[in-house]
């Protein structure tokens, strides 16, 4: 009795164990604790950025550690079945996956940001503080060389769009080589904008507090904190698509799975209409 | 749980027939902003309302097709469009509200 008992809860759990197997609804969950690593660490960040610098830069080593550690993990995890197909991405809302939903949150927040850097910019230029003028196009900036990167923008847009394009009909060599394209336009961009701002810096004497010709000494505050700010993101960007590069090289993105390939377009993509308007407002205005 | 949307065989080729397009308008838009920007006669405020036209129609240009928001469901719209009319809001009140201070 006990034995016919034990075998038929046994059947009962295999049965359940292969509805979780086969249900593509149901979720699964990977148990990763690195996470709340990055959590704990940012808190401790937080926290040390306030009463204590040791504290914030043990925040940092255990944010980074984190970052690391889920990465890895994520590396190594190539094609996994929870997000085999496409009716395994969990959505809340129809017709948009919930990391789709996130990266739009996380953009508008981004919208915001910079508008408020733009805007505060503008404020400061129309206000004229210390009586003296902007820089106008070709005074003080290189416009000829911004340009050429816009235009290299442009073709990494092109280039990771592509990519997308080639991974959603499977194609996984034609997606690889143009992941590693966006990756070097991306380089080219924040080394042509590193040499832009030493040449500024020490040579021309565009400083954060001086400006050259007589110009507004805000002038050269307000082109840093919007051009170095825009130069961050395409940094986070170009390491993101390192990141991208490196998984599809490994086979981690299929025909099926590659959600994460259209995040970073999206993401990439933001960045190249930030640099849109900024090109125009700080380069040519 | 609500299965997402992704684009089926057909759909795919449908959105990316349009990248090349989207490129190219993009960087005839940038060498007419040079142009507009460093030699056209035109007077400065004219000047800043075609450079800043040009750079709203390719910023359109990539969100609509590149992002796929032309492909997204509508209420999508809300997130970035919504935080920018907020910000707008904003900027628009911080630029009225300053006068010509004086120097520090």
């Amino acid at each position: 009795m006990a034995g016919s008992a034990l075998l038929a809860a046994g059947h009962r759990v295999g049965m359940a164990e292969a509805e979780v197997r086969t249900d593509p609804e149901v979720e699964h969950e990977h148990g990763s604790p690195w996470p709340f690593v990055i959590a704990v660490g940012a808190a401790i960040g937080y926290v040390g950025l306030v009463i204590s610098l040791p504290l914030l830069v043990f925040g940092v080593i255990v944010f980074l550690a984190g970052a690391v550690g889920w990465l890895r993990d994520d590396l190594h995890s190539v094609s996994r079945a929870v997000y085999g197909t496409a009716t395994a991405i969990s959505a809340k809302f129809r017709h948009v996956s919930d990391r789709k939903l996130a990266v739009w949150l996380f953009l508008a927040t981004e919208v915001m940001f910079f508008s408020a850097l733009i805007g505060t910019s503008w404020t400061l230029r129309f206000r004229n503080s210390y009586g003296l003028p902007w820089g106008m196009p070709g005074q003080v900036l290189d416009v000829p060389i911004t340009a050429l990167n816009t235009f290299i923008l442009f073709a990494s847009s092109l280039t990771m769009v592509e990519a997308l394009a080639s991974i959603e009909r499977g194609d996984q060599k034609r997606m690889r080589r143009f992941l590693a394209a966006t990756l070097v336009l991306g380089i080219a961009f924040v080394v042509i904008q590193a040499r832009e701002f030493y040449t500024l810096y020490f040579v021309e004497g565009l400083t954060f507090t001086s400006a050259p010709d007589g110009l507004n000494p805000l002038y050269g505050q307000t082109f840093f904190i919007q051009t170095g700010t825009h130069g961050a993101h395409v940094t986070a960007g170009v390491f993101a698509l390192l990141y991208t590069t490196i998984k599809a090289w490994k086979g981690g993105f299929t025909k099926e799975n590659h959600e994460a390939v259209e995040l970073v377009a999206l993401y990439w993509n933001f960045v190249d209409v930030v640099w849109i308007f900024l090109f125009t407002i700080v380069y040519l205005i | 749980m609500t299965p997402a949307k992704t684009p089926t065989a057909d759909e795919a080729p449908a959105r990316s027939f349009w990248y090349a397009y989207v490129f190219l308008i993009a960087a005839l838009a940038l060498a007419l902003q040079l142009y507009v920007a460093v030699l056209s006669p035109l007077a400065y405020a004219d000047r800043v309302l075609v450079l800043v036209g040009l750079a709203t129609v390719m910023a359109a240009l990539v969100v609509a097709y590149d992002m796929h928001l032309k492909y997204e469901p509508r209420w999508i719209l809300l997130i970035p469009f919504g935080s920018l009319a907020l910000v707008f809001v904003l900027v628009a009140a911080l630029l009225a509200s300053s006068g010509s201070a004086p120097p520090p």
